[in-house]
């Protein structure tokens, strides 16, 4: 039945008994009252004064009586109307809003009684099915591309490093066969980059969690970052380091912590300062990297996390690297339900904040939600 | 030391034999998973280079195969999906290495070598090259006599390169055996260390004894 079909029939039914109601209490108001008045007071029969006041009594109780709670009625039950056929809207809106890039397999519920909501579901569901399958063969193209490349790229290093083991060699020939290495192999970084995303991407990759000491591989990155920075004549320190598990991938997490303290150095200034710290808040463990140094400008900042987006052009020729390492990082963080946020102010401090669950709590909501599946199947 | 190489892709195949039999292994060359089960049928060689995405039977079907006969041949396996699921499983079926393509040649080369010699490896609690020396047991390095200061990083690197003398060391094999990292972190993080290191055992001695093959990986050895 269509929601028109359907809101006519209940609109009619509403109405019906609107007009039964007001139907007997007029009835009431002048079968009854007049007869019952007349009875009372006998005398008042005969003047037109008295028959006009009775009108007046009359139509003034007709209005209060019955077009007041008609109206009421009326009123209370368009809303409810209105509020049953929108129901359905609101649910949609709500599932609707729920869907991204990122479960775009998913679909909206239909109600499958065939009206115009349910018809516009399905349209939508479509939709969202098309959406699915293009964002799909994105992916796959990415997958299969960053394969694809890896066959050439594997003969490209291999015949070059062979070409430079060839004793004949001049020194000239020699720096420039070991140039072109250097850059192939920033090449082979990109696509392993870029592979490793678009299965990130596709839900292909399965991480190893296990409890982690984060305060153990965050001490052994604060080392590995202070000979990092070295050269530079960079100070790191390590300013709290407070005991934390966490349920994570010990190899990725180490990625993560590398990843951030290279970009703290690199995106530094010569004397400049690397802070790290990792501490417990109420219910996450929160890393944080701050670094000296030019500083990310605002309208740039939300969009550092972008694959091979670099704010400063100035800075793609200075600095090394395959342009990914953030994306890479965010992956890694929201693998691990975590949030990571970034902050800058220009020519002072940079300062990248990571959030995971602390593994107590996660065990927590783990319980309450087990006990309130079983609380829930008690009851069933 | 007699190598089999499996691989399908004609011009790695070239390259990889070329590479090896520079470094004294005698190189065969096999192009599908079958053709490999029948040579490693008759043939004792001393370790496999074996690619996994290989036409017909594929490198980990062979490697299975190879493990359900008892054979216990080293094997080196090659993929261009590199991903730590593979690696993991890979490992499981019975490999004793894993390198993800495009792979560095020396790479490959220095990781066949350890495999093959596996056995063999220098045991002693006291690892000496030149007048360089590093006791194992109390992680106490001397050159000529002087105390060196290290780092447990920096030692766990010393000790690295002391267990294979003269021979060239990758810059990923570094990150996996010195850093236990699985992943190309794209930091000159090494480079740096064996400066470090460097400064700390061959600035006030001769001769060096660290040495960098540009675009290959570092060794640790007497003569220049």
């Amino acid at each position: 039945m269509t929601i028109r079909t359907r809101l006519s029939l209940w609109y009619a039914a509403v109405m019906f008994v609107a007009l039964m109601i007001m139907g007997v209490l007029l009835y009431y108001q002048i079968i009854i009252e007049p007869r019952e008045r007349a009875r009372r007071h006998p005398e008042r029969h005969h003047t037109e004064q008295a028959i006009d006041e009775d009108l007046f009594e009359d139509v003034t109780g007709i209005v209060m009586w019955c077009g007041v709670p008609a109206v009421l009625l009326s009123v209370g039950g368009g809303w409810w109307l209105m509020k049953k056929s929108l129901a359905p809207v609101a649910g949609l809106t709500q599932a609707a809003e729920k869907i991204s890039a990122f479960n775009l397999s998913e679909r909206l519920p239909r109600t499958g009684n065939g009206d115009e909501l349910d018809r516009l579901t399905e349209v939508f569901n479509g939709m969202l099915a098309r959406l699915d399958d293009s964002f799909n063969r994105t992916r796959e193209f990415t997958l299969h591309a960053s394969h694809e490349l890896k066959t050439p790229l594997t003969i490209l290093c291999g015949e070059t490093e062979t070409a430079l083991r060839d004793e004949s060699l001049s020194a000239a020939e020699r720096e420039r066969a070991a140039s072109l290495l250097d850059e192939l192999r920033r090449l082979a970084r990109i696509v392993d980059g870029l592979t490793l995303l678009a299965k990130a991407d596709a839900g292909q990759i399965t991480l190893t969690l296990e409890p982690v000491r984060l305060d153990e591989l965050v001490r052994d990155n604060f080392a590995d970052a202070q000979i990092l920075a070295e050269p530079q004549g960079i100070q790191v320190e390590l300013a709290a380091c407070e005991e934390i598990t966490v349920r994570g991938d010990r190899h990725r997490l180490r990625q993560l912590l590398l990843n951030l303290a290279d970009n703290a150095v690199k995106y530094n200034q010569p004397q400049g300062r690397v802070t790290m710290g990792l501490r417990r808040t109420n219910d996450a463990a929160e890393f944080t990297i701050a670094n000296t140094g030019p500083g990310i400008p605002p309208e740039i900042l939300p969009r550092v996390f972008d694959p091979f987006f670099r704010g400063d052009p100035a800075h793609s020729q200075t600095v090394d690297g395959c342009g990914l390492g953030l994306s890479i990082v965010q992956w890694i963080v929201s693998a691990h339900n975590g949030t990571i946020t970034i902050t800058s102010e220009p020519s002072k401090l940079t300062t990248v904040t990571v959030r995971f669950p602390l593994l107590e709590v996660r065990l927590q909501m783990k319980k309450q939600i087990h006990e309130q599946r079983r609380s829930a199947r008690d009851i069933q | 030391m007699r190598v089999l190489v499996v691989e399908d892709e004609k011009k790695t195949a070239s390259f990889v034999r070329k590479a090896l039999q520079a470094e004294g292994f005698a190189v065969d060359v096999c192009h599908n998973g079958d053709d490999a089960l029948a040579a490693a049928r008759t043939t004792p060689f001393d370790g496999i280079v074996l690619d996994i995405m290989l036409p017909g039977r594929d490198g980990l079907s062979v490697l299975r195969q190879l493990r359900e006969r008892k054979s216990m041949i080293p094997v080196l396996l090659l993929s261009a999906r590199g991903e730590v699921n593979e690696r993991v499983e890979g490992l499981n079926a019975g490999a004793d290495d894993y390198l993800p393509k495009p792979f560095e040649l020396a790479e490959l080369v220095a990781r066949v070598r350890a495999l093959t010699r596996r056995s063999g490896e220098n045991k002693s609690t006291v690892l000496r090259v030149a007048d360089l020396t590093l006791d194992t047991v109390t992680h106490r390095a001397q050159r000529g006599g002087a105390e060196i200061e290290l780092t447990a990083r920096e030692y766990r690197l010393l000790e690295f390169l002391m267990r294979s003398p003269g021979r060239l060391c990758g810059r990923m094999m570094i990150l996996e055996k010195v850093w236990d990292y699985d992943f190309d972190p794209g930091t000159n993080l090494v480079d740096v260390y064996i400066r470090r290191l460097r400064e700390k055992i061959d600035t006030n001695f001769q001769p060096k004894l660290l040495h960098t093959v540009r675009g290959a990986g570092y060794l640790l050895k007497e003569q220049p």
